[in-house]
């Protein structure tokens, strides 16, 4: 039995397709939307400092102890146990930084340069082939920063900073964690920064 | 009108599509605390020598990664800390990259703990850490024999 023909059975699947192409139409890949851009710089002056205070402080901890290499060696350990590889270790500076790549964005063909790349670095070379970075793939990169300073002469502050996804880590959850096996290690109860630090 | 539903329908079908994968992963709140497996993978890593001398133990992990092949990336004397890289068999295209701590123990000893990546996948395999151990103290015996 043939459909009967409606007045706008015509138009339907061409007003589907130009509302889909309207859709797409300078939609970003799903790559982009994941990342944040940053267009308008007076947004970052902008943030409260209110909320750097915050994070300084979920970032913070005082330890017992002036002993800042003791401190260094239960971080890089610490490190070690979760895979990062150490990149800067300046025990004058009190500071370690390490990086491991998680896998979000990994090719999915095989790609030297994937695991080559240096985030320190911006040209990369090769045998066959040189390649201007930062390549996109650095969004799998998680960083960490920690330093270490003397408070007064028998105290020291640990600060940990944690770059997840191209963006500062804020939520203090996984501070609060990492200085937990910081105090395991250590044998000490950290305590969080008040007064002066 | 039932085909202004389908339209709707198939609109909001479209644009969840389209949204599928704009989310960002975000951080676990475990992301800096080591698992139990990852603490358990610590004792095939680590391993005790008769070296007294974190000078000494430096220079043989150093030169059982130049016996395996490695090129040293970092090398911090004060900390104990060596990280090396080297391409990966078969085809050369993956990479492994190694961090070994050296740190004193109070008996005089000195704990030697090695930690192994290839691409980005930890290696667990308790085998790589003997062979590399079994290079670490063939090469500290012959740096005693020097």
């Amino acid at each position: 039995m043939p459909v009967p023909r409606t007045p706008y059975s015509g138009f339907l699947p061409t007003g589907f397709m130009l509302a889909v192409c309207f859709l797409l139409q300078g939609c970003p890949s799903p790559y982009e939307m994941r990342h944040e851009n940053q267009w308008d710089s007076r947004e970052q002056i902008g943030m409260a400092e209110a909320s750097q205070v915050k994070l300084r402080a979920a970032q913070s901890r005082v330890f017992d102890t002036s002993d800042s290499r003791r401190i260094l060696v239960a971080v890089v350990s610490t490190m070690q146990d979760l895979n990062f590889k150490v990149q800067v270790l300046d025990e004058e500076l009190g500071v370690v930084s390490g990086k491991l790549l998680m896998s979000f964005e990994r090719p999915y063909y095989p790609d030297l340069y994937y695991n080559l790349y240096d985030d320190q670095s911006l040209l990369l070379f090769s045998k066959n082939y040189r390649m201007w970075g930062p390549f996109w793939h650095r969004s799998d990169l998680v960083r960490l920063t920690v330093t270490v300073r003397k408070r007064n002469e028998k105290q020291s502050v640990v600060r940990a900073s944690l770059q997840f996804y191209l963006q500062a880590v804020e939520n203090p959850e996984p501070y609060q964690r990492f200085f937990q096996t910081i105090e395991k290690s250590l044998f000490l109860e950290g305590h969080p920064v008040q007064g002066p630090g | 009108m039932r085909d202004g539903i389908t339209i709707g329908k198939m609109l909001v079908l479209a644009g969840l599509l389209l949204m599928q994968g704009c989310a960002a992963p975000q951080p676990s709140p475990d992301l800096l605390a080591p698992t139990e497996a990852q603490t358990k993978l610590r004792s095939f890593q680590s391993r005790t020598f008769d070296v007294a001398d974190r000078k000494v133990a430096m220079r043989g992990v150093i030169a059982a990664l130049q016996d395996l092949g490695f090129i040293i990336e970092r090398a911090n004397e004060p900390l104990g800390l060596v990280t090396a890289a080297r391409f990966a068999e078969p085809d050369n295209r993956s990479v492994v990259g190694v961090t070994v701590t050296v740190r004193p123990q109070a008996d005089g000893r000195t704990m030697v703990r090695a930690n192994a990546i290839f691409n980005n996948t930890p290696i667990d395999d308790p085998k790589v850490y003997q062979n590399f151990f079994a290079t670490l103290a063939r090469s500290l015996f012959i740096n005693k024999e020097e």
